[in-house]
């Protein structure tokens, strides 16, 4: 595996989705637009990626999917956590924390 | 759950490609559409509302087939990449991946050799049609200790006759015969097998040109047919292709060839060069011989759906009856059934399946030793694998990356292995003693294939699976804080560190224990005295052609012989006798003493014809009484000679010397008595290894034989008397031909060649093992003594001296050193018994053995152990404490 910039995002990428989904199960363009909400505009997710990401967290067994109809009527797939997902979301959260340190000692000795 | 969750859905995508994609199709279509919507509340137009929808979604098509890639082709390029990052590793550190791969290519390559050797002899199915139908019958005769006896004819024929299951059912001479041809140029030696007629077909074998022998051929008739092997053909014929229908002089007489056999085709032996039928006479098959003779391997081959079982049981019932119609003969003569490919691997079985186990064991330790190499490294490169952890790398994968490195070395190791195992069977095939491997099936095909893939993996799982596990229990956070030291060097690796040292030399002891009872076996059997003096003889045979048609013809040529042949200049002494040293008994038969109960003996006598200067000639010691001399003539009062293991265990306290025998188990008004005139010392006929037989020996003069062994005794090297020898024969009948010249010292050592063979295999096996299992001692005693520099110096610096800090590492060699010693001694204890068979007086559990290899063991692991421990001793207290 390499340790190349698009797996940080990666990583990033997959944190955000599943601290979004500890809220309540929803489909894929609720979480990008809650995404950008949360960060006040800061943070546009590209939505591209978002369904890969969604597709390995499923795989990974994180979250699972089932279609439903929306509050509109219309069929839409919705996102939940599963069990061992809420459990990522703190490790993860935990891992993200510890890089952020790694880097800025990094920044600050360089 | 969540693992079996994913896996549906990855299962899903595989079975359903075009559902997830509509799936996919729908989830992006709805996406669109609220984005859509959003922009229309923003108060866009609906077409720039829907063109910024997609362009800020960035790519339908790539992102179906991004989507595609997580589902499908993650692991391939994951796999790709984590072959990439083993080699860049490996590249990284090139003495280690060297040390690795030799290692491996160590064990991989001996165990390719050796299960080259397994498969083309055991696992291999003979090269006949159908050959799980062909059984080989033997005779089994509890009163004389027969086993997988050959047959009596009349017996074979009745069997034929009263069994349906067999399809037919053949037999020929175990063995083969030579023949001499002649009037092509010098007389020249065939090997010939002896068979009935239907030899060929019960095998399934069809002739290359003209004609197989038939079941007809097999009585005597008119004109005598032989069938040339590919090789005899081809030797001796020039591969004519015309030769079916010419004739051919063989030992004086006339044969009609009537075909050449195919090149698959040589059986009994691969230096067959040509099949005589057997030639019974139709009209004497009543005969007493017919059925009391017993020299034919009898093979059967079952029809089509027979079973085994079934045909024993009809083979059963035909022996029960000729129980009852012959007790003479017949009385205790039972038959047993085994298929064809059974018999033939009969005793190379064993020593096969040892050397594999040892050679299983060796790579194993090999296994040991780069599983700790990898580990060492793994707990090095600690650091790096836990920014790789904080970066997000899964795990799992992690692991993967460890399993991954492990498989690229063990595959270069396997490949190197193949090249080595392929090279090992050439020397193998010239190493081995005659007739254990068939040369022409050796060598790497696919089943050898099969199994370097198979140990490949399963050793890559081996070793791989110790560091692998070592990355699963990391906790990232403390490496990165503690900057790869302390606590995660502690006991993770050490305990499996640990592990590995006491399997190490647990399997070096089974390894070298199983060596060493071989090696003091083959010391005893070396040590075995004769009972003749093999020094400076040499031995050839000549088999009397039809020329040689009454006795008095044979003895005056035997004397002749004899006589020239002693007069060549450097022989001291010469004699003939009727078998070849070292290559068992000719002829045996009943007897009885006379006066003594009838049928009391059970047993079989051994019975040989020899010249008067036999027992000089051999330095056979003369015990009691006299040899031969001029006195025993052809006429004059039948004697013999016997010999001391017979005079111990059938005159024991009694003077054999006069008393009278006949070679009969039931004396008749025929039977010849014989007196016995001396007792000689018993002589190893067979091999150093098995017990003298009983023998009894005629003078020639009174019992001439037509197959006769010359026997020259020199002062020089034995073999440069072979010229004159052949000249002599020459000069006195250039019809006859000089076949088997050789060194009886040679013949000894023929002899002694699979015990050789296995014990020089094992040893060098045991000797590599040793080797590798104390480099890994040596390594796992280096790396735990490194990580302990710091730990020393306070010892150090508090005042320890060098000798009490030496202790603390070898004590820890030691104690793994003597654990393994007592695991390997407990499982030797049991797994040697398997080698009973090939030790002779030695027992399985031979203490010296045991206790000198533990020996040698203890003291190299402890060399091994303390070159480390040297080094910390000199531990700098004010550079260890600064040491990382």
């Amino acid at each position: 595996m390499g340790t190349d910039q698009s797996d940080v995002l990666r990583g990033t990428l997959d944190l955000l989705i599943l601290k979004t989904l500890t809220l309540e199960p929803m489909h894929g363009w609720g979480i990008s637009a809650r995404i950008q909400q949360f960060s006040r505009g800061l943070l546009d997710v590209n939505q591209g990626s978002l369904y890969p990401a969604l597709q390995r967290l499923e795989q990974r067994g994180w979250i699972a999917s089932d279609w439903r109809m929306t509050e509109n009527n219309r069929r839409a797939k919705y996102y939940a956590l599963t069990a061992s997902g809420r459990r990522a979301v703190g490790a993860e959260t935990a891992n993200w924390r510890r890089y952020v340190q790694a880097v800025e000692l990094i920044l600050d000795i360089a | 759950m969540t693992l079996l969750a994913g896996f549906v859905a990855r299962l899903r995508a595989l079975f359903h490609p075009t559902a997830t994609d509509n799936a996919l199709n729908d989830e992006i279509r709805f996406h669109l559409e609220l984005e859509t919507e959003k922009n229309l509340r923003l108060g866009m137009s609906p077409a720039d509302a829907r063109r910024l929808a997609v362009a800020h979604f960035g790519g339908v098509q790539r992102v179906r087939e991004e989507h595609r890639d997580v589902r499908r082709l993650q692991w391939i390029e994951d796999f790709a990449g984590d072959v990439r990052f083993a080699l860049r590793t490996l590249r990284r550190t090139p003495a280690l991946a060297t040390a690795a791969i030799v290692t491996l290519t160590l064990g991989i390559g001996a165990n390719v050799a050796i299960f080259s050797a397994v498969n083309a002899v055991v696992l291999r199915p003979l090269p006949f049609p159908a050959q799980d139908r062909l059984m080989v019958i033997t005779e089994e005769n509890p009163e004389k200790h027969w086993h997988l006896q050959t047959a009596a004819p009349a017996n074979l024929l009745d069997w034929r006759a009263g069994v349906s299951d067999f399809e037919d059912v053949t037999g020929y001479v175990d063995g083969l015969g030579r023949s001499t041809l002649t009037g092509r140029g010098e007389p020249q030696l065939l090997n010939a097998s002896y068979v009935m007629g239907n030899f060929f077909s019960t095998l399934g074998a069809r002739a290359a040109l003209g004609r197989a022998l038939t079941f007809d051929d097999t009585w005597r008739g008119g004109s005598r047919v032989i069938v040339l092997s590919d090789r005899g053909w081809r030797e001796h014929f020039a591969a004519d292709p015309s030769i079916v229908g010419k004739s051919a002089t063989i030992d004086g007489a006339t044969f009609e060839i009537v075909g050449v056999m195919p090149p698959g085709f040589a059986y009994p032996r691969d230096e067959v060069d040509c099949w005589e039928s057997i030639g019974w006479d139709k009209t004497k098959t009543g005969d007493v011989s017919f059925r009391r003779a017993h020299y034919m391997r009898a093979v059967a081959r079952l029809k089509a759906g027979a079973t085994q079982a079934h045909a024993g049981a009809q083979l059963q019932a035909v022996v029960d009856r000729l129980k009852r119609e012959y007790p003479a003969t017949n009385k205790f003569m039972g038959a047993a059934m085994m298929p064809l490919h059974d018999y033939l691997i009969g005793d190379t079985r064993l020593p096969l399946f040892i050397l594999l186990t040892s050679v299983g064991f060796l790579l194993l330790i090999a296994c040991a030793n780069v599983g700790n190499l990898l580990l060492v490294q793994a707990a090095g490169r600690e650091r790096e694998a836990a920014l790789r952890l904080a970066l997000g790398a899964g795990r799992a994968r992690l692991i993967r990356q460890a399993l991954t490195e492990s498989l690229v070395l063990s595959i270069v190791g396997g490949a190197c292995g193949l090249a080595l195992g392929w090279a090992a069977t050439r020397a193998l095939v010239y190493l081995q003693p005659r007739d254990m491997l068939r040369v022409r099936d050796f060598g790497v095909d696919s089943s050898v294939l099969v199994y370097v893939v198979a140990i490949t993996v399963l050793s890559a799982l081996i070793f791989g699976i110790a560091p692998a596990l070592w990355t699963r229990h990391r906790n990232p956070s403390d490496s990165l804080k503690e900057g790869g030291r302390g606590a995660a060097h502690g006991r993770g690796v050490r305990r499996w560190g640990d592990i590995l040292v006491v399997s190490e030399v647990a399997l070096a002891l089974l390894m070298t224990v199983g060596a060493g009872l071989l090696v003091r076996s083959f010391l005893q059997v070396r040590r075995v005295d004769a009972g003749f003096d093999p020094r400076g003889l040499l031995s050839a045979s000549v088999e009397l052609n039809a020329r040689y048609d009454t006795s008095t013809k044979v003895t005056a040529f035997i004397n002749a012989f004899e006589e020239r042949v002693r007069a060549i200049p450097g022989v001291t002494a010469a004699a003939l006798e009727s078998n070849t040293p070292f290559n068992g008994t000719g002829y045996t038969s009943d007897f009885i003493a006379y006066g003594r109960p009838e049928g009391g003996y059970g047993t079989e006598i051994g019975n040989r014809s020899v010249t008067p200067n036999y027992f000089a000639t051999m330095k056979v010691p003369v015990l009691r009484g006299r040899t031969f001399g001029p006195e025993d003539r052809a006429g004059s009062t039948p004697v013999l000679v016997i010999n001391e293991a017979l005079a111990d265990s059938y005159f024991k306290g009694q003077d054999p010397i006069g008393q009278r025998i006949a070679l009969d188990k039931v004396p008749t008004p025929k039977s010849t008595w014989y007196t016995i005139v001396g007792v000689v010392g018993s002589e190893h006929t067979d091999a150093l290894d098995v017990a003298p037989r009983i023998e009894v020996f005629h003078a020639e003069s009174q019992e001439p034989r037509e197959f006769m062994v010359v026997l020259l005794r020199t002062n020089g090297d034995p073999a440069a008397l072979t010229p004159a020898l052949r000249g002599v024969l020459r000069d006195l009948d250039p019809t006859l031909a000089l076949a088997e010249v050789a060194p009886v010292e040679r013949l000894r050592d023929q002899s002694l060649a699979r015990a050789r063979f296995l014990t020089t295999l094992l040893f060098a096996f045991a000797v590599i093992g040793l080797l590798l299992a104390i480099v890994g001692v040596y390594g796992v005693l280096a790396h735990v003594s490194r990580n302990r520099t710091r730990e020393m110096g306070i010892r150090i610096a508090l005042g320890a001296q060098a000798g009490q800090v030496r202790w603390l590492v070898v004590r820890q060699g030691v104690r793994l050193t003597v654990i393994g010693l007592v695991v390997g001694g407990v499982v030797a204890l049991f797994a040697t018994r398997a080698m009973t068979k090939l030790l002779f007086n030695v027992a399985p559990n031979d203490p010296l053995t045991m206790v000198g290899v533990a020996l040698i063991l203890a003291a190299t692991s402890i060399c091994a152990a303390w070159i480390p421990a040297l080094k910390a001793s000199r531990a700098d207290p004010s550079v260890a404490l600064r040491a990382d």
